[in-house]
């Protein structure tokens, strides 16, 4: 019988919620017969179950409604809007019971007639009249029935997802034995096959955790309908995107934010009818709240067309509250004004309502949003109106995030935060120690930057002339950067809490496990700023640089594309000479790895690893150096993207050339030399021709003469007496010694090509490799 | 009667645990250090898709020294939704308890005092019944 009661409520509960949207829009427009049918058919089976658990106030009042309403179907009776708010009371009186039931309270007592005789026809109201035929709207299309359900303690799902990922974790492991171990053909299809379904069932896991936005939007109608009368205002909001999914955690999470959102937007946002009438505006101020999915994101939008706030009083504001001096604020462009809306005490509003109060600002809105990993963003036009911008991650658990190395440790930095990542050896980076802290100048800009081992308090500090920087940007605007030994690799985490001892450290953010099972601690990025004094409370920088640097650096494009293990992947586009798709009769497995047969010609295909041909094409991107030419097998291409700033080097990823920020994601960039180096190597002449480099550069060592390698050169240092067939000179316009039949000279800086018109910039990839290959022909 | 204890040793001295408070006993392959956690805190295992927090249980009893060789076998306990595993000397056996445990004793120093909720009788001899909550919580939380 418990399980029964709790059933009802539950189900009553989410009844009212799908209903009270009904309400509004049938208020709005009562002859709208579908709007009515839904809440006929709600107070109808309110009245049924509550009958059948001996509830006899509430079988009363449900009565009561459905009598009034069904007179109201049959025509004989008009929805005035006496009758709406007056069945919007029964439905609220019938909210408070449930609540009770649940609570297993006493029904709050009385007042239950007032609101019975609310609904009968009303003296002063011409309820009783006929409605005209001609009134009645045409029936729109029925809706299609519900799809089938059942209610899940959300412990079971938990329960199962953490089953999943345990088998994810097991298949992981497996994976790795059985390449270790050398596969078995007869093992190696069954298990593809296991792989694949599990990644399939993990994925509907996952979706299980999901609801749609349609649950917390399903509320805001009646309280856009109840604020606005209680104002005196009319506003119109107008729902999108109920349908986007969302993690059932992340919705709960979201309410609070959203509706303040929407209470200043009522409040403070739209104008009373006379002034909007004044302004030329239509009398009824829409609110349009929409959602959409990009990516591994989601965010709302909140839109009005109210008064827009005023960047000078905003400012003039911020100044009398002591937030910023009149100084910062007449340096500040329009954005960063606007910004001040997020700082703690400031309200633009020129009175304290009731409805939007004092004590709650946009700062806490922003605070509680950023605490579950999502951000907050206003844009503003004065007399147009505003929007608020909430960007929220799908779920809670899962952050994407780089893995970085310091000493002996593994630790994970969330993705959000990072901006950039730059090598101390690349010499983008100028490091200086000042006091006890340490400045990196990077792109004209001076960033302060922890070295995380010391942060950490291990005895061996960052070697910070091979370190790797790593820059983040706090929510606040601020930059900083953490000095790591390494950055590893992308990851998801999963996270999971911490124990409290480890909480309490106030450096960790959570644990997740890695791939192999191995635990991992997240940094809290924002935590560890606020330790060290680096974010400001407010969003003002001080300096704007001017990012010459980036203008000038030559657009390189690439295509993104998701890999066969499911991962983002870009190459650059001009390796790329063909998009192939392939029936997979024609692709062929041997020994030596993936065959597959194109045009008449035989050529290795690369990239199927960590997936299954489980369709009968694949997309294979045709990569060609001139020469040789290979296949690289793709899940699916999703853009194609001019690749912004520089590709940093990745360790411990011997088939990526290094990660790009697109579209604000990491993505790893295939290493194309590497593929042709490893697979492209039958073409090449069995005599590889030689290279002469300069030996005393770290420079020369870490980034040319890998490439070098890779374009099909032995290397040959200073020292090497015997003749090399190119030599390579950096920065010296000197002829080298030692007989050589050619010489590339380089350049560190991309100017100065007027000094020495041949040589060529170091970072000219393309001139370079052209370069070479120019004496490679001519040496043949 | 017969309520079931797991017996252990902790600084060479008996310790009891409930059965009911262990979830299961994991071999330690590979502890994970966290930078600046308090010594009490070993490290992070991980136990199929979760982490452990990893107890040296010596430490949060304020114990000098390392069990030599330590046991790889740990308890798992579960305290406030978190999992944790407790590093012991050594996992001795699951023995019944033989009558109701009786107030901790004043002499069994505060330390040990702290993590107790008693003396309890098994047929391997007298043991400290440990509260995994104290435990768990390590010696700085005695003050407050």
């Amino acid at each position: 019988m418990d399980d029964l009661l709790a059933d009802f409520v539950a189900e009553t509960r989410e009844m009212l919620q799908a209903i009270e949207g009904e309400i509004v829009a049938w208020e709005a427009d009562p002859a709208d017969r579908e709007r009515l049918d839904a809440i006929f058919r709600f107070v109808h089976t309110v009245k049924g179950n509550c009958g059948f658990f001996d509830f006899p106030r509430l079988e009363r009042l449900s009565h009561a409604a459905e009598s009034a309403l069904s007179e109201v179907r049959a025509g004989r009776r008009r929805a005035s809007s006496t009758l709406v708010t007056a069945v919007l009371a029964v439905i609220d009186r019938i909210t408070d019971m449930i609540e009770a039931i649940d609570a297993g309270e006493e029904l709050p007592e009385g007042g239950d007639d007032m609101l019975i005789d609310a609904l009968e026809p009303g003296r002063d109201e011409p309820d009783s009249e006929m409605i005209q035929a001609g009134e009645q709207t045409s029936p729109r299309a029925a809706r299609t029935g519900n799809t089938r359900s059942i209610r899940l303690p959300v412990e079971l799902l938990d329960r199962v997802m953490s089953g999943v990922s345990d088998m994810v974790l097991a298949r992981n492991e497996l994976a790795r034995r059985l390449r270790d171990h050398g596969a078995d053909p007869a093992l190696q299809a069954p298990f593809e096959r296991l792989s694949t379904i599990l990644d399939e069932v993990r994925e509907g896991a996952t979706r299980m955790r999901m609801q749609r936005l349609e649950h917390l939007f399903g509320a805001l109608p009646r309280m856009v309908r109840d604020l606005s009368a209680e104002l005196g205002k009319q506003v119109m909001i107008d729902l999108e995107g109920g349908d986007v999914e969302l993690d059932r955690e992340m919705i709960e999470s979201v309410r609070d934010p959203l509706t303040h959102i929407l209470r200043n937007a009522v409040d403070h946002g739209v104008e009373p009818p006379a002034e909007r009438l004044a302004a030329g505006k239509r009398e009824i101020g829409i609110i349009a709240v929409s959602a959409r999915r990009t990516g591994n994101r989601i965010t709302i939008a909140v839109s009005d067309d109210g008064r827009g706030i005023a960047l000078d009083k905003l400012a003039k504001k911020a100044v009398a509250a002591g937030v910023a001096s009149a100084a910062d604020v007449a340096a500040m462009t329009g954005e960063q004004k606007l910004d001040l809306i997020f700082a703690p005490g400031l309200s633009t509003a020129d009175t304290v309502s009731q409805v939007s109060g004092r004590g709650v600002g946009m700062d806490v809105v922003r605070a509680n949003v950023e605490k579950f990993g999502g951000s907050v963003s206003v844009s503003s036009k004065e007399g147009r109106g505003t929007i608020v911008f909430l960007h929220l991650p799908l779920t809670l658990s899962i952050v994407e995030g780089l893995t970085v190395k310091v000493g002996p440790h593994t630790l994970g930095l969330p993705r959000s935060y990072i901006v950039e990542i730059a090598r101390s050896v690349s010499r983008s980076v100028e490091v200086d120690r000042l006091g006890d802290g340490i400045f990196l100048t990077f792109r004209g800009e001076r960033v302060p930057c922890l070295d995380l081992a010391e942060v950490l308090g291990l005895e061996e500090k960052v070697d910070l002339d091979r370190a790797t920087f790593v820059f983040l940007r706090l929510v606040s605007g601020d930059l900083f950067a953490l000095a790591v030994d390494r950055v590893l690799d992308n990851e998801d985490f999963v996270l999971k809490p911490l124990s409290p001892a480890l909480e309490a450290i106030g450096l960790y953010g959570g644990t997740a496990l890695l791939d192999d099972g191995k635990p991992i601690l997240k940094i809290d990025v924002p935590r560890l700023a606020d330790a060290y004094g680096l974010a400001s409370h407010t969003r003002i920088r001080t300096t704007i640089q001017e990012r010459s640097a980036e203008a000038s650096a030559p657009v390189e494009h690439a295509v993104v594309f998701t890999s066969f293990a499911g991962r983002r992947r870009a190459i650059r586009m001009a390796p790329i000479r063909h998009i192939h798709t392939l029936p997979v009769s024609a692709i062929e497995p041997t020994e030596a790895g993936m065959l597959a047969t194109v045009d008449g010609a035989i050529l290795p295909l690369l990239g199927t690893e960590g997936g299954t041909f489980t369709n009968e094409t694949i997309t294979a991107l045709r990569l060609g150096d001139g020469e040789v030419e290979l296949l690289y097998a793709v899940a699916g291409i999703v853009d194609s993207v001019e690749l912004p700033g520089p590709v940093v080097p990745l360790e411990g990823e011997d088939t990526l050339e290094g990660t790009a920020l697109i579209d604000g994601a990491i993505v790893g960039v295939i290493d194309a030399h590497g593929l042709f180096a490893r697979y492209g190597r039958t073409a090449m002449p069995a005599q590889r021709p030689t290279c002469r480099l300069p030996g005393s550069d770290p420079w020369v060592a870490s980034f040319l003469e890998p490439l070098i390698r890779s374009a099909g050169y032995d290397v040959l240092g200073d020292s090497d007496g015997c003749a090399a067939d190119i030599t390579v000179t950096l920065d010296t316009a000197e002829e080298p010694g030692g007989a050589a039949a050619a010489v590339v000279r380089l350049r560190s800086r991309p100017e100065g090509a007027e000094h020495d018109p041949e040589s060529i910039y170091r970072y000219d990839r393309e001139g370079l490799l052209s370069a070479l290959a120019r004496v490679r022909t001519g040496a043949r | 009667m017969g309520s079931l204890l797991l017996l252990t040793r902790i600084g060479g001295r008996p310790a009891a645990f409930r059965a009911e408070d262990i979830g299961s006993i994991v071999e330690l392959t590979e502890i994970a250090p966290v930078p600046r956690a308090p010594d009490f805190v070993a490290g992070l295992t991980g136990l199929r898709s979760r982490a452990l927090t990893v107890i040296d249980s010596r430490k949060a009893l304020a114990l000098p020294g390392t069990p030599d060789p330590p046991d790889v076998r740990a308890p798992v306990v579960e305290v406030g939704g978190h999992a944790y595993a407790l590093l012991v000397d050594r996992v001795d056996d699951v023995v019944a308890a033989e009558g109701e445990p009786t107030p901790p004793p004043a002499t069994l120093g505060p330390a040990w005092a702290r993590v107790a909720c008693g003396m309890i009788e098994t047929a391997a001899g007298p043991a400290v019944l440990i509260d995994v909550a104290a435990l768990v919580a390590g010696p700085h939380r005695a003050a407050a």
